[in-house]
């Protein structure tokens, strides 16, 4: 086991931690760096739940050593809105009842903005493919759905 | 026989303004901020971490437990056996039959043996491997008809029947008699793994006076309490239990697994006096914690030529695996509703839970009905297709109806939408144009449609005392304060209860803070299980509002020189009725309250009326009241790979009255897609008592991509428990998916699968033998 040095931008904010080879992106982010809203459902790249945001991919951390996020820029729920300004992604999820139990919703927003970011105006179908990789076992996922759609149409609104 | 519920109130409210109205939950925003509320995003500095020694053999002797070279591992802090229980050896659900680690016998392969302590998780697991266990193997039962053979080694003292179930209404041997025909099946389900996405987490923090403080991920905060305490040899007050933020849960963590989460890591935060956590794996979490029961069911139908049923026998034989958890109560519900939503005047029922050395069943939403119904809707087909009649006819001539008797000789003599739902999901659907057009297509890929409808007893019933405490109080700003010990774990239904508050309080949602349930600050509310939230919580919500209203009201009334009699209120503002100009605001009142020492605060139990039945025949009132549904389901079947794709769904529930729409339309739909995922791709697959597929890449639940279309449709004919007559939700949505698509499956390709999950392989293997 070695140490490295990981430079990498989480959030906006520039890091500089010494970090061990097996570390994977997931503690660094957790336990390092105490954002706790990335959260881990299976540590095996199954669920999506973990999922962030690396250089505008969307990445599972747990499958991501630390290492890996050398000089890259790396965004966490956190970064996406607050309590008294949040995201239309956010705002929609709420309005549409599409956070029931609330532990595949980070891994969720993440995986809708990705999208968000690249088509802002996506179908149906297009929404499940781009979260195809995130379970979620409470919804069924139809009012995810819904909440994506809708938060594209308020976020072209502006 | 005709029995008949007593209730002395009925709640159905005339005016209702808030409830009824689609309302955003009040957990949301921490949830879609990504905030941490779970018990791993709160955990101590400092924490132990505990990783557990499992067994590998599916029923042995120990014949040693050597954790000499654990101990000695470098970084490991403490190793735990089951001579280290300070108290009893126990965590099990109902009967006392699982220990918390083994100690003489082990009996799935996966069950606990040791736990090892260390500030390293990796270092942790690594010590397990190091504990060397001695095992003498026994002979091991890994399928329930093995077991129930008079011969089968005996996997507890008292053999390997957990328990069985009868029930008897009429006489089915006379019914069998007046029958044109009879009609045999057998039908088999497989074990559903809950998959929460949140696995079993948990931490307990020692206090200074030898108390402990037990955080973590779970549904019943003092059925926790009840079982650490007695792990510990503590009095249930030195056992402080608080609920964190639960993803997900839907049965397995109101059963063993958060106690034996948190007994483990407090008798280790106990001897270390240091804050301890506990975590399962997503393997550890799919092997260790219960699961939905495979049944065999084989049912005997007596009909005649006009579609009338004259008789019904079943048998269930439920596989319990290695303890029963709440398996005996499971095949009791199973039992109950095994001939589906009909009247049949003679019925013989058997149900029998049964001990295998595979891993545990318990609870799982829906509670006995998925297995029952997936038969019996299935079996009425067959009937249906034996006397040349439309099956949805046919299901028109036996469904419960008011005035009918349930099997157990329970009048409906309550609201009972169940006709509504059918004729909403049928018009819905387009059911008559797609029921005779498909069968006419020809070539590779077919279409088909299928309807199953279903009822759910609500209430704890024979499950237990069926009782919710609700405590209410207001700060010197106006905020209310609810606090009850039923829990949030993804429902929503804990909003419903502020919505109800402020419904009786005819005071804004805005004032009402929601509290998390913690054993030091509420009363025992019984077990959040069976979707009892809304109707039985409801009602103490009701309760406690209604009594903190009279008490602003009697203030109100002195401020006003009035009689609390002529107290009206709108607008948050209290007035003398006919007198609007005679008003004191709401935060008026609160302040007043505050000057004079007036407690604002106020507290009580809801106790539903008792469900009462002869336990020979299981004939009397089994439960309160009843859901009713029904369901359409089109599929596309490909008949040269056999895969099954679900296009579109209708689902109609009678829930009585919706409390917020919005919540109700979450559960139909998200159990519909649980209820898709065991009709069509999830099973824990057993081998010799090892599970092949203790993971999320190998255990298929639904992704976004096999959803159908889910038209959901609200029927509303008030029940007699619930507030404004609601019924319960929760489970219901689970039970029919599966045979509304095996039947769906049967119309496409006219191939009759009686076991379930419908998966590529086996619909093939029925359409080739067919053709």
């Amino acid at each position: 086991m070695s140490k490295h040095l990981l430079k990498f931008t989480v959030n906006g904010k520039d890091h500089a931690l010494v970090v061990e080879s097996h570390e994977r992106l997931l503690d660094v982010l957790r336990n390092r760096l105490g954002l706790k809203g990335t959260k881990e459902g299976c540590s095996t790249g199954d669920c999506g739940i973990c999922a962030v945001i690396m250089d505008g991919r969307l990445v599972n951390s747990c499958l991501v050593l630390a290492i890996q996020a050398r000089n890259k820029k790396i965004t966490t729920i956190e970064a996406i809105g607050t309590a008294e300004n949040p995201h239309p992604l956010q705002r929609q999820f709420i309005k549409f009842n599409a956070a029931q139990c609330g532990f595949c919703i980070p891994g969720m927003i993440l995986a809708s903005k990705v999208l968000l970011d690249n088509n802002p105006s996506p179908t149906d179908e297009e929404i499940k493919e781009a979260i195809r990789g995130t379970l979620c076992r409470c919804t069924g996922y139809q009012s995810i759905v819904r909440a994506v759609k809708a938060a594209a149409l308020e976020m072209k609104k502006r | 026989m005709r029995m008949s519920r007593k209730h002395d109130d009925y709640p159905q409210s005339v005016r209702a303004t808030l409830v009824g109205k689609s309302v955003e939950r009040v957990d949301s925003i921490s949830k879609v901020l990504g905030k941490p509320i779970y018990s791993m995003d709160i955990l101590p500095e400092n924490c132990l971490y505990l990783k557990i020694v499992r067994s590998t053999h599916a029923h042995a002797l120990l014949r040693k437990v050597d954790v000499s070279q654990a101990q000695q591992h470098p970084g490991v802090v403490l190793v735990i056996t089951a001579a280290d229980i300070p108290g009893i050896n126990e965590s099990a659900a109902l009967l006392p039959d699982k220990p918390l680690l083994a100690n003489e016998k082990v009996r799935f392969v996966g069950e606990p043996i040791a736990a090892i302590a260390s500030h390293d998780q990796a270092v942790a697991e690594e010590a397990v491997n190091l504990v060397k266990i001695e095992y003498e193997d026994l002979p091991a039962l890994f399928s329930p008809i093995e077991a129930l053979k008079s011969d089968a080694p005996k996997i507890h003292e008292n053999g390997n029947i957990a328990k069985h179930l009868k029930l008897r209404k009429g006489d089915v041997e006379e019914g069998f008699r007046q029958a044109d025909y009879v009609v045999d099946g057998t039908y088999k389900t497989q074990f559903q793994e809950p998959v929460p996405l949140e696995p079993e987490t948990g931490f307990v923090v020692p206090e200074p006076d030898g108390s402990v403080t037990c955080v973590g991920s779970m549904q019943s905060p003092f059925h926790v309490q009840t079982g650490v305490a007695k792990i510990l040899s503590l009095r249930a007050d030195q056992v402080r239990v608080i609920q964190a933020a639960t993803g997900g849960a839907f049965g397995p963590k109101s059963d063993e697994m958060p106690v034996d989460i948190l007994g483990m890591a407090a008798i280790v935060a106990l001897k270390a006096r240091k804050p301890t956590a506990l975590a399962y794996t997503r393997e550890e979490s799919m092997i260790g914690h219960t699961k939905r029961h495979p049944f065999i069911i084989n049912l005997k139908a007596g009909v005649k030529k006009s579609g009338r049923l004259t008789a019904w026998q079943a048998e269930l034989i439920a596989d319990t695996g290695a303890y029963a958890s709440l398996g005996p109560l499971v095949v009791t519900r199973a039992l109950f509703h095994a001939t589906g939503p009909y009247e049949i005047p003679n019925v013989k029922s058997d149900s029998y839970c049964v001990y295998t050395n595979n891993t545990m069943a318990g609870s799982f939403r829906g509670f006995g009905g998925p297995q029952s119904h997936f038969a019996a809707e299935s079996h009425v087909e067959e009937i249906a297709k034996k006397i040349g009649m439309d099956a949805l006819e046919f299901r028109r001539i036996n469904m419960l109806r008011p005035g009918s008797l349930t099997a157990t000789s329970q009048v409906v003599d309550e609201g009972c939408g169940l006709e509504e739902c059918v004729e909403k999901v049928v018009e819905a659907s387009n059911w008559r144009r797609k029921k005779s057009e498909y069968p006419k297509q020809s070539g590779t890929i077919r279409n088909g449609i299928g309807i199953a409808i279903m009822y759910h007893g609500n209430s704890l019933g024979p499950e237990g005392n069926d009782y919710v405490a609700a405590h209410m109080n207001i700060d010197k700003d106006g905020t209310i304060r609810f606090r009850t010990a039923l829990t949030e774990y993804g429902t929503g239904a804990p909003s419903g209860l502020l919505q109800i508050a402020a419904e009786t309080m005819n005071l804004p949602l805005s004032y009402f803070k929601l509290e998390p349930p913690d054993t030091d600050y509420c009363n025992d509310s019984g077990p959040t299980v069976a979707s009892r939230t809304t109707a039985v919580g409801g009602r103490a919500a009701q309760l406690v509002a209604g009594k903190l209203n009279h008490r602003l009201k009697e203030i109100a009334a002195e401020l006003l020189g009035s009689n609390v009699d002529e107290i009206e209120i709108s607008n948050a503002s209290y007035f003398v009725r006919g007198y609007p100009g005679r008003a004191v605001s709401y935060l008026e009142v609160v302040e007043s309250a505050y000057k004079s020492g007036t407690e604002l605060k106020m507290h009580d139990t809801f106790t539903a009326p008792k469900c009462e039945y002869d336990p020979e025949t299981s004939q009397g009132t089994t439960y309160l009241q009843y859901t009713y549904g029904a369901v359409t389901a089109e599929v596309k079947v490909d008949t040269e790979t056999g895969k099954v794709q679900v296009d579109r769904m209708v689902a109609a529930y009678d829930v009585g009255k919706a409390i917020n729409p919005l919540s109700v339309e979450g559960q139909i739909e998200g159990g519909t897609i649980q209820g898709l995922g065991y009709a069509l791709m999830e099973e824990m697959i057993h081998t010799e008592g090892n599970v092949l597929n203790p993971n999320l890449a190998d255990y298929y639940i639904p992704t976004s991509k096999d959803i159908p279309e889910i038209t959901t449709i609200i029927v509303e004919y008030p029940g007699q428990l619930g507030p404004y007559g609601a019924k319960v939700i929760g489970e219901p949505p689970i039970v029919l998916p599966a045979a509304a698509i095996v039947n769906a499956i049967d119309h496409a390709i006219g191939v009759r699968l009686t076991e379930i999950p419908a998966t590529p392989d086996r619909v093939l293997l029925s359409y080739m033998r067919k053709s």
